[in-house]
């Protein structure tokens, strides 16, 4: 007789215990973060663990401070001048809101997509290998590797490989996102933020960015603002609801989705009234 | 509907939908609850009349599973329920499948008023309609239930059913019993068992309703878990 457990039947691998991660399972550490815009509190006190190789995804209502959370993690909060920044954020222990950080070494390691695709007026090619050559790269070999294996990661390869030296203005919008991903990734990055990748996209490209992100997760570890919350559910492991500053509920994205621990959540996700 | 909550979502039409197919779930609890109170009046007054009707209303019930099951494919594909909303249509299909049987043990009891039982026979029907007393109010306790997902008394009337199957069993021991003294009669006897039997599923699916109460309510998913597990929910 054969057994069937619904262990089994699961499939994938199971939940991380996400308070009790060992230190080699976690990518990023953020220690009471509190961040100002000027008088206005925006994160209060966040405490979390986003681990390795994993999809993590924060939601929450608009001003709800997960953009704001997401641009920290690569201190481009540092360009807004009344913005103020105490706690910590571990990138592998070391804390990048430390006194002697290299705030362009670090974006070297913690890449980030925004909403609107945002390639540079020039070709295919050197948009992709752009981040290699302002580090000084010049060996044409390298170059050409990394462009095509960050195009493949990009899944945009097929569609771009024989028009690399053609203007990247004229890829539909779903492709220029595709390759701002293989621009992020051509520095090959520990981190991709991903701040809703695919809010301007149609929902074929939409689901090809997803299914990217799914690939991408292999390599890096990613985090995704997204205010489509199917979204979150389809591509994140694990999920974090966030609602006026505050980090309400993060757990791993089944549980999330089907049985939410708190009512603010249970609230956002079904679609009521707060 | 007191743990249902939900006349609150922002978009007013998805709150008209899960009214409206929750109401059509009370319609079809009642729909059933009905059947099977006139079974066993069928059984216990020997009236064929009844017995024939509850025959012939089953496939109200059917089809009220079979449009159910339709608005519940529609609202997954229009709102993509999440987390309540979602346990709640999960709920709600599998108890209409599980009504939908209970409709159907129903008709078999019916059956059992068409068989033609000497005076002394009848006396095992009334241990029947005992039995059958105690299961239309498991099912009326559970149907009440789902009406106001109260999980509190889903967790009390799970244990139910145990009762219902000891009930059963020392049935079933009284009808072994008869068959060996009177082999002549067991083709009467077995229709008598076959609705004792036709009883006890039902205690069976009644208690499956009341875990589909509580994954709603709690979350927890309590099939095939121990007596135990659910009381210490």
């Amino acid at each position: 007789m054969i057994s069937v457990s619904p262990q089994i039947l699961a499939g994938s691998q199971p939940a991380l215990d996400l308070n009790n991660l060992n230190p080699e399972q976690v990518a990023l550490e953020i220690k009471n973060l509190n961040l100002h815009y000027g008088n206005k509190q925006a994160l209060q006190n966040i405490t979390m663990s986003i681990p390795k190789g994993q999809v993590t995804a924060f939601i929450g209502p608009s001003g709800c401070g997960k953009s704001t959370l997401l641009r920290c993690i690569n201190r481009m909060n540092d360009l807004v001048d009344i913005c103020k920044v105490s706690g910590e954020i571990n990138l592998h222990g070391d804390n990048i809101y430390g006194k002697h950080v290299d705030v362009a070494a670090l974006r070297r390691k913690v890449g980030m997509v925004f909403q609107r695709p945002n390639p540079f007026p020039k070709t295919i090619y050197e948009n992709v290998i752009y981040g290699l050559r302002i580090t000084g790269e010049k060996n044409r070999r390298v170059l050409d590797e990394a462009a095509e294996t960050s195009l493949r990661s990009a899944a945009l390869w097929n569609e771009v490989k024989d028009r690399l030296h053609e203007s990247a203005l004229g890829l539909s919008g779903g492709q220029q996102q595709r390759l701002v991903i293989a621009r992020a990734i051509a520095i090959q990055p520990e981190v991709l933020l991903l701040d809703e990748p695919t809010s301007a996209l149609d929902p074929i490209s939409t689901l090809t960015i997803e299914e990217l992100i799914n690939d991408l997760k292999k390599q890096f570890t990613v985090v995704i603002v997204t205010h489509n919350m199917q979204q979150a559910a389809r591509v994140s492991d694990q999920t974090a609801f966030m609602y006026m500053g505050d980090l309400i509920e993060y757990n791993d994205t089944n549980t999330l989705f089907t049985t939410p621990m708190k009512k603010k959540t249970e609230d956002y996700i079904t679609g009521r009234y707060g | 509907m007191d743990n249902l909550n939900i006349g609150r979502h922002i978009s007013g039409q998805f709150n008209e939908d899960l009214e409206r197919v929750i109401n059509h779930v009370m319609h079809m609890g009642g729909l059933v609850e009905k059947q099977l109170n006139d079974s066993l009046t069928a059984v216990g007054d020997s009236d064929e009349e009844l017995a024939k009707k509850v025959l012939s209303s089953d496939y109200h019930i059917n089809h009220m599973e079979v449009s159910i099951d339709d608005e519940c494919t529609r609202i997954i594909a229009k709102r993509q329920p999440a987390a309540s909303d979602l346990r709640l249509i999960m709920a709600i299909i599998k108890t209409i499948a599980d009504l939908e049987r209970i409709g159907d043990e129903a008709q078999k009891i019916a059956q059992v008023a068409l068989e033609s039982l000497s005076s002394d026979q009848k006396a095992l029907l009334q241990s029947l309609d005992n039995l059958g007393r105690r299961v239309l109010e498991f099912l009326q306790a559970t149907l009440d239930a789902f009406t106001r997902m109260d999980a509190e008394t889903a967790i009390k009337m799970h244990k139910n059913d145990e009762k219902i199957d000891r009930e059963y069993e020392a049935l079933m021991r009284q009808l072994m019993t008869y068959m060996m003294e009177e082999p002549r009669m067991i083709p009467q006897i077995m229709s008598v068992i076959w609705s004792a039997r036709a009883l006890e599923r039902i205690g069976d699916r009644c208690q499956n309703i009341c875990e589909y109460i509580i994954y709603f309510v709690k979350g927890k998913d309590v099939r095939h878990t121990t007596a135990e597990d659910v009381q210490a929910l």
